[in-house]
């Protein structure tokens, strides 16, 4: 579960979109400008909304995995990651307490989360990347950069048991940092989950209930916000 | 997180001496024979809610293959059924163990994919799509999300990656 953590907090940190790296890349001997550049971008965010795909890409499976969704940010320590197919479910997390639903026949059915504290420690860390405080991974990861047609920022678990589960993760950003393409994580059997962003809207401001943890807002009214939002 | 672990794997390992239940009755060919069948379950144990994805290659002939992951992909547990009624565990994680997985998560596989339902899947059929299986101390709530027939390649029912079949 831990590398649930990890992925929410970089999704989060670095405003992922998502591919391999592109050939041509230059390792960059220092990548503290870079890296103090993209934090420096980071911090002057107030929200985010974010469209994806995601694919899980398994050896044992000739086509990827697929699935579709959303990620809000907003200030103060706000997230819902919502996946809106095959399958329909919501997450949503605030700096006290996280909260997940489930789309049934017909309606939303809130869960009794198992493992909340994991969690939880995953908002602490959102919220520590939402303001930029980027420091907080290089004490987790071996952390260096590519630059070409795009910026590969990879991070390599520095934690051997993290390590057996996530081999490193890959961010491809533009090449002017603004915004993030990929996000790649790699296992280290070579199986890999690749999430595209495919839309992203900065500075929205969200309908209340968007990050309700009783009854959330429909997607459908938020959409409607952020597609007449300046 | 470790109470939750476990209480979770108490409940799994004392969960066995439970009375029978009403056993789900599945129409024959409910799914093809030959595809990959995605599905979404929530998995109730002793009051706690995991959600839990699953992506099954099944063949008519060569048996059945099901990984299990959760939401953000990582794999919790991967176990392939032969037709000669064997389990072999391929891959299990610290949520669900090999044992668990031999015993209960095979289980389940039969009981909502395999040629009859058998006598051991107690639970309701809620939908063409939607299932429930209770054992007493877990519910497996699982919807199919989507199918994809097909035949899956013969490489993932190979018990033995290292020798090829």
């Amino acid at each position: 579960m831990k590398i649930f953590s990890i992925i929410t907090t970089l999704l989060l940190a670095l405003l992922a979109h998502g591919g391999d790296p592109a050939p041509g890349l230059t390792p960059v001997a220092d990548p503290k400008p870079i890296l103090a550049e993209l934090q420096q971008k980071m911090s002057s965010l107030t929200s985010v909304y974010l469209e994806f795909t995601q694919e899980r890409q398994l050896k044992l499976f000739s086509e990827p995995l697929k699935s579709d969704g959303v990620m809000l940010i907003d200030r103060p320590g706000q997230i819902r990651w919502e996946t809106t197919s095959p399958y329909q479910s919501i997450l949503l997390g605030s700096q006290k307490s996280v909260a997940q639903f489930e789309f049934a026949d017909g309606k939303w059915k809130k869960l009794k989360l198992g493992f909340p504290q994991m969690l939880k420690r995953v908002m602490d860390q959102m919220t520590l990347m939402h303001q930029g405080k980027l420091d907080a991974l290089t004490s987790d990861f071996s952390i260096s950069v590519s630059t070409g047609a795009v910026t590969v920022v990879t991070m390599v678990p520095k934690d051997e048991n993290v390590r057996s589960l996530l081999a490193a993760l890959e961010i491809q950003l533009y090449s002017d940092l603004s915004a993030t393409r990929e996000v790649v994580m790699r296992e280290p059997g070579g199986d890999l989950t690749r999430i595209i962003f495919n839309r992203e809207k900065r500075g929205v401001k969200f309908p209340e209930q968007t990050f309700d943890q009783t009854k959330p807002l429909d997607l459908a009214a938020i959409k409607a916000v952020v597609a007449n939002a300046p | 997180m470790r109470l939750d672990l476990l209480t979770l794997s108490l409940a799994l390992l004392t969960g066995c001496a439970t009375a029978p239940r009403l056993q789900m009755q599945r129409p024959a060919n409910t799914f093809p024979a030959d595809g990959l069948i995605t599905q979404r379950g929530v998995l109730t144990a002793l009051g706690r809610q995991y959600t839990l994805n699953g992506y099954l290659a099944s063949s008519a002939t060569r048996g059945q293959r099901l990984v299990i992951t959760e939401n953000f992909g990582g794999v919790l547990a991967d176990v392939l059924l032969l037709p000669d009624g064997s389990v072999h565990v391929m891959r299990s994680s610290r949520i669900l163990k090999p044992k668990w997985i031999e015993r209960y998560v095979a289980a389940d596989l039969r009981c909502l994919f395999g040629v009859a339902s058998g006598s051991d899947c107690p639970g309701t059929m809620l939908g063409p799509n939607h299932f429930l299986i209770e054992r007493g101390w877990y519910k497996l709530d699982l919807q199919i999300v989507e199918t994809k027939p097909g035949p899956p390649s013969a490489d993932l029912f190979n018990p033995d990656p290292a020798r090829k079949p």
